[in-house]
């Protein structure tokens, strides 16, 4: 009983270390301020409950990431079915698609002009397996390796989801540059 | 050697750092002699990174850390 309850400085401290993550980790699944502060504050309490199963030295985000994830599908995913689908758009490259509508392959720079509220905005559209995979590996950099830990899924999944995930970004982000100009949506095609 | 296709294929995992040295090695012979494939290389890395950036800007309200501190420490 004592040991369970030990929660050493160290624990809480790591664990604390990694609210900002967690936080925006669960804005973006819940797209909710307040359910986000609440998926985040059950996390720490099941992590807290269950801190013996965590190895100290081991990957405490990663650990801590499992938890949230596994509390979101339990609470919010169970009775939304539908979110579960994955669509398969075919490929699409918004490299290729700036390319052919420019005439000569984008700079990255041209990046620098899609206001990051957009970005934000296409990834909350995205359907939850997309979107939870996209937070893992990009946001927070996550190997494929920790992030099919985390989903509990193989890692060839996570490669198929993420790269059809990215095809739906850039999908998207590609309707934002031509509705805000910053390409012409083919009117600078050349026959 | 890698052609385009074989470059394509392995973006992600390059963007991602998931390729073997070896196979890193060999997309980074094709990328110095194809000019396409590493602006597209370019393109994607700048892709990721403002993903990241993008969603790296909110911080935990000072509330919520202050409750889940006292919870941690209790």
């Amino acid at each position: 009983m004592a040991e369970e309850n030990s929660t050493g400085p160290e624990f809480a401290d790591e664990a604390i270390g990694h609210l900002d993550a967690l936080y925006r980790g669960a804005l973006r699944l819940t797209r909710d301020p307040d359910k986000a502060q609440d998926l985040v504050q059950d996390t720490y309490a099941r992590a807290l409950r269950y801190q013996h199963s965590y190895q100290p030295g081991t990957n405490m985000k990663a650990w801590l990431f499992a938890i949230m994830r596994n509390l979101y599908w339990d609470r919010f995913q169970k009775a939304n079915r539908e979110a579960v689908s994955i669509d398969d758009i075919g490929e699409f490259a918004l490299y290729d698609q700036m390319r052919d509508d420019l005439g000569e392959g984008p700079e990255a720079e041209v990046l620098d002009r899609i206001a990051r509220g957009e970005v934000v905005e296409a990834i909350e559209k995205l359907s939850q397996l997309h979107r939870e995979v996209v937070l893992l590996v990009d946001v927070e950099g996550f190997s494929y390796k920790d992030a099919a830990t985390i989903l509990g899924v193989p890692i060839g999944t996570v490669m198929s989801r993420l790269h059809r995930a990215r095809q739906q970004l850039q999908k998207d982000l590609f309707a934002y540059a031509v509705e805000s100009g910053i390409v012409g949506g083919g009117l600078n095609r050349r026959s | 050697m890698y052609d385009c296709d074989d470059c394509v294929r392995r973006l992600d995992q390059l963007v991602d750092k998931e390729l073997s040295g070896p196979e890193v090695e060999e997309i980074h012979v094709h990328l110095d002699a194809c000019g396409d494939c590493t602006r597209r290389y370019e393109f994607q890395e700048g892709l990721k990174r403002l993903v990241k950036v993008s969603c790296s800007e909110e911080r935990a309200p000072a509330m919520l850390r202050e409750r889940l501190r006292q919870q941690l420490n209790s």
